[in-house]
């Protein structure tokens, strides 16, 4: 990998130097580093489309390029679970992750792959959630991950009872990966945010469900490739009868989203603006807690940076 | 004329094969919904379903049999059609004379004997024995355990190549008895089509026979006119060796409608004739040379013809009055066997009554979950499509295996149908459930269900939550037991519906909407 990325970084370099003159316009389609909104750690967006949000929160981050670097293969995750219409909430919202693909790409990003492992018939999930249409002609390249043949086996060696499990190859692969889940009740976990979407780069959940789910959820989110970001789609919010959902009777039309680069912080402040549609003590989502116990993250929102804008 | 004819026959046959064929296979039978009406003409099935809603594929074939006897045969039949090209390739290394076909006598005793293993268990209630012999439900069966296994070989070796655009496809559940038999039939129709051509269509096959006997009372007949100088140019091309020059008589029961011998006779004197004018004309059929010999032989036959076709009438009648002395005492045995029959079955006995064993749903699931039956459904109910949820469940919105179905053995059903079509329902045993034994969290039942009949609920005295069964709602599509990880015996197992119910609605859950305008933090 930092073999790759020297060598990538030489032939970039040498690119960039013979054709220095050209360098002006070779950049000039990145957005800005490092813009002015800063460096924040947590910045929640209220009130607009998911594009729209997604690409003030980014500005407000410090723009894609503070992690996404030119050349590099970025792998965006979103969760693509179930075979469900955009409007059932039970997936990523497509917009946000063609969004998010377009921009990888802008900032140089050699190529951008999306898959998840889905519950349902991966080839109708991928269809039908939207996404599948919607990265590709974002310029994405589609993974799959309905066969036990594309994961890994890795060890875990901060996890508690998860102490290996099987990852999927381009999690293990890229240089980079950005975590995209949907904000959703889950009757297992309580709620699915960011770390329950780790669920969907592993091969076998099933262990997870059968070792303490929560405390596996938390031991996923000790891996050492852990995402460069958590986007969390709270467009529209599964309030009832999550994950999956019956209709979309259970779906909420929030329109926001959060996005940090600390996951446990990701979760917390999901939760906490959840809680405002449906009373949602973070304590019962016991993976947040233990995450924070194994010192991944932090609840404390107070001692982030956090922006929040309005919309 | 009859070069024509027979051109346009060979050109529909190998389309009827060939789209046949692609819906047994994966990368076409996503699109089942445009390919399976070719399915519906088919003898057997068509038969089978009669009473289900087949009946005009049904008159169809019979009418063309009654006009022009086994058209079916030479049209319509994937095994058929795939003997001929065996045929074909086998003469490719045969010499001149060995290419050359003779009269041959009719094997009067398989003949019988395989259309009464197949129709008298029919006449008393069983399918069985004629699902197995079927032509068509045999090469489907072969289309679906070894067509599509080695298009799935090369689909994996594309897969290989190409492994970011072409995606790995895991090999359907190997079952060995489908395999053996599906092989085996292979493997005898692949030799007998290569040295004798139609020889299995005229011995084994019980649909043949059948249509034989029907098409010895047909009105156009193939026969043999005055002008024929006995050159035996048809004779040598009779697929079905049923071209008896010495008796100027063809035996239209074996006849399959090939127009070969028509195709070859430089006189034309080899033709389709209206077969009940011969009464007006008797001197000249005399003449002809067609009276005395042959009539004890040709009231034998007229005798044996009548006799299949009054046992499969007796079968039908049989059918339609529901008679059924074996109805199985087993049934209850099968119960707890845990077999579960696909949407659309309606019951396992009406599976058992109308299936052939064809393997097009089988083929089509996209999920894979429909598996030829060996012990689940009891003897009767061999290679028969039953569900099996350890490698995935029945996907929701899907109602693809209702939709192939030849002969509405799965009636056809919409999606909305098929939503509450209750195939089973799930049974839920607290003591195998992980948040009882483990006291964790879990939650995979919950998650999976489509229709919320598993809801959580607090765990008396936990901060935990377990999983509540509605089982009204439950229509069994086995997505619980699929995800539950529970070791060794699962949580949630569906139990099987011998019959199938319609399931309540899921409950409508609408919520207020929220108006927030904060963060909350």
């Amino acid at each position: 990998m930092e073999r790759r990325n020297f060598l990538k970084g030489l032939i970039y370099g040498g690119v960039a130097s013979i054709a220095s003159f050209k360098s002006s316009t070779l950049f000039s389609k990145e957005p800005a580093a490092v813009a002015s909104g800063g460096n924040n750690d947590l910045v929640a967006v209220m009130g607009g489309e998911p594009a729209q949000m997604y690409a003030k929160a980014i500005e407000a981050m410090g723009g894609i390029s503070r992690f996404v670097k030119r050349g590099q293969k970025i792998v965006v995750k979103p969760n693509i679970g179930w075979d469900k219409s955009p409007e059932e909430g039970a997936n990523t919202n497509p917009e946000l992750v063609a969004a998010i693909v377009k921009d990888c790409l802008r900032a140089g990003a050699a190529e951008v792959v999306v898959f998840d492992h889905s519950c349902d018939h991966w080839q109708s999930c991928y269809k039908n959630s939207g996404i599948e249409d919607a990265a590709k002609a974002a310029g994405a390249r589609i993974a799959f991950a309905h066969d036990e043949k594309y994961y890994k086996s890795v060890k875990i060696p901060k996890g508690k009872r998860l102490k290996e499990a099987k990852i999927h190859s381009e999690i293990l692969d890229c240089d980079a990966w950005i975590n995209v889940p949907v904000l959703k009740t889950h009757g297992g976990a309580r709620m699915t945010i960011s770390m329950k979407n780790f669920m969907g780069i592993v091969w076998d959940r099933r262990f997870l469900h059968a070792n303490d789910l929560q405390q596996c959820i938390a031991d996923c989110s000790t891996i050492s490739k852990m995402p460069v970001l958590n986007i969390v789609d709270a467009y529209r919010i599964m309030t009832q009868n999550g994950p999956k959902g019956k209709s979309p009777d259970d779906v909420q039309l929030a329109k926001a989203l959060f996005i940090s680069t600390d996951i446990v912080a990701a979760d917390t402040a999901a939760v906490k603006f959840f809680s405002q549609f449906r009373p949602m003590d973070i304590n019962s989502v016991s993976h947040i807690g233990i995450a924070e116990k194994m010192n991944i993250g932090t609840t404390d929102l107070d001692s982030l940076s956090v922006k929040r804008i309005k919309i | 004329m009859y070069k024509k004819l027979k051109w346009i026959r060979v050109i529909l046959a190998l389309l009827f094969f060939l789209l046949i064929t692609l819906n047994f296979v994966w990368f076409a039978n996503s699109k089942a919904s445009l390919l399976s009406p070719v399915l519906h003409l088919q003898f057997v099935p068509a038969l089978l379903g009669l009473f289900t809603g087949t009946a005009v594929f049904f008159a169809f074939l019979l009418v063309i049999t009654i006009f022009f006897g086994r058209v079916y045969c030479s049209l319509l039949c994937p095994l058929g059609v795939y003997q001929d090209i065996v045929s074909r390739i086998a003469d490719l290394f045969k010499s001149k004379k060995q290419r050359r076909e003779k009269y041959r006598k009719p094997q009067n005793f398989l003949r019988y004997f395989f259309a009464l293993v197949a129709f008298l268990p029919l006449a008393a209630g069983v399918t069985l024995p004629l699902a197995l012999t079927d032509p068509y439900s045999n090469w489907g069966r072969i289309s679906s355990e070894i067509i599509s296994l080695g298009e799935n070989l090369i689909h994996n070796l594309f897969a290989g190549i190409f492994p970011e655009s072409v995606f790995y496809r895991g090999y359907a559940p190997f079952i060995i008895e489908i395999f053996i038999f599906s092989a085996f039939i292979l493997i005898l129709v692949t030799i007998m089509s290569a040295f004798r051509r139609r020889l299995y269509c005229n011995t084994v096959c019980p649909a043949g026979t059948l249509l034989g006997a029907i098409s010895r009372f047909s009105l156009f007949r193939p026969e043999m006119g005055s002008e024929c100088n006995m050159c035996a140019a048809c004779s040598t091309v009779c697929k079905s060796n049923c071209i008896d020059l010495k008796n100027r008589k063809i035996d239209v029961s074996r006849c399959v409608s090939c127009l070969n011998c028509m195709t070859m006779c430089k006189r034309g004197s080899v033709t389709y004739r209206f077969a009940y004018r011969r009464k007006e004309k008797k001197s000249g059929m005399e003449s002809a040379g067609r009276v005395p010999s042959g009539m004890d032989n040709f009231s034998d036959d007229r005798r044996r013809a009548l006799l299949t076709m009054g046992l499969a009438g007796t079968a039908l009648v049989a059918r339609a009055a529901e008679f059924r002395p074996f109805k199985s005492e087993k049934e209850k045995e099968v119960e707890k066997k845990h077999s579960i029959a696909p949407p659309g079955a309606q019951s396992i006995q009406h599976l058992k009554d109308n299936c052939t064993a064809c393997h097009a749903c089988i083929s089509v699931c996209p999920n894979r979950i429909i598996k030829p039956a060996v012990g689940e459904y009891g003897l009767d109910g061999l290679f028969l499509p039953h569900l099996d949820y350890r490698n995935h469940f029945c996907g929701y919105d899907c109602n693809a295996c209702t939709q192939i179905c030849p002969n509405h053995a799965l009636i056809p059903m919409s999606p909305e149908e098929k939503k509450l079509c209750q195939i089973g329902r799930a049974k839920f045993s607290l003591r195998n459930c992980i948040v009882f034994t483990d006291k964790t969290d879990c939650g995979a039942c919950d998650e999976h269900c489509p229709t919320k009949a598993i809801t959580m609920i607090p765990y008396k005295g936990t901060n935990l939550y377990i999983p509540k069964l509605d089982r009204d709602i439950c229509i069994g599509c086995g997505a619980c037991e699929y995800i539950c990880p529970a070791r060794p015996v699962k949580a949630m197992i569906v139990e099987a519906n011998q019959v199938h119910l319609t399931a309540e609605a899921p409950l409508k859950e609408e919520q207020e909407k929220v108006k927030v305008d904060d963060f909350g933090f």
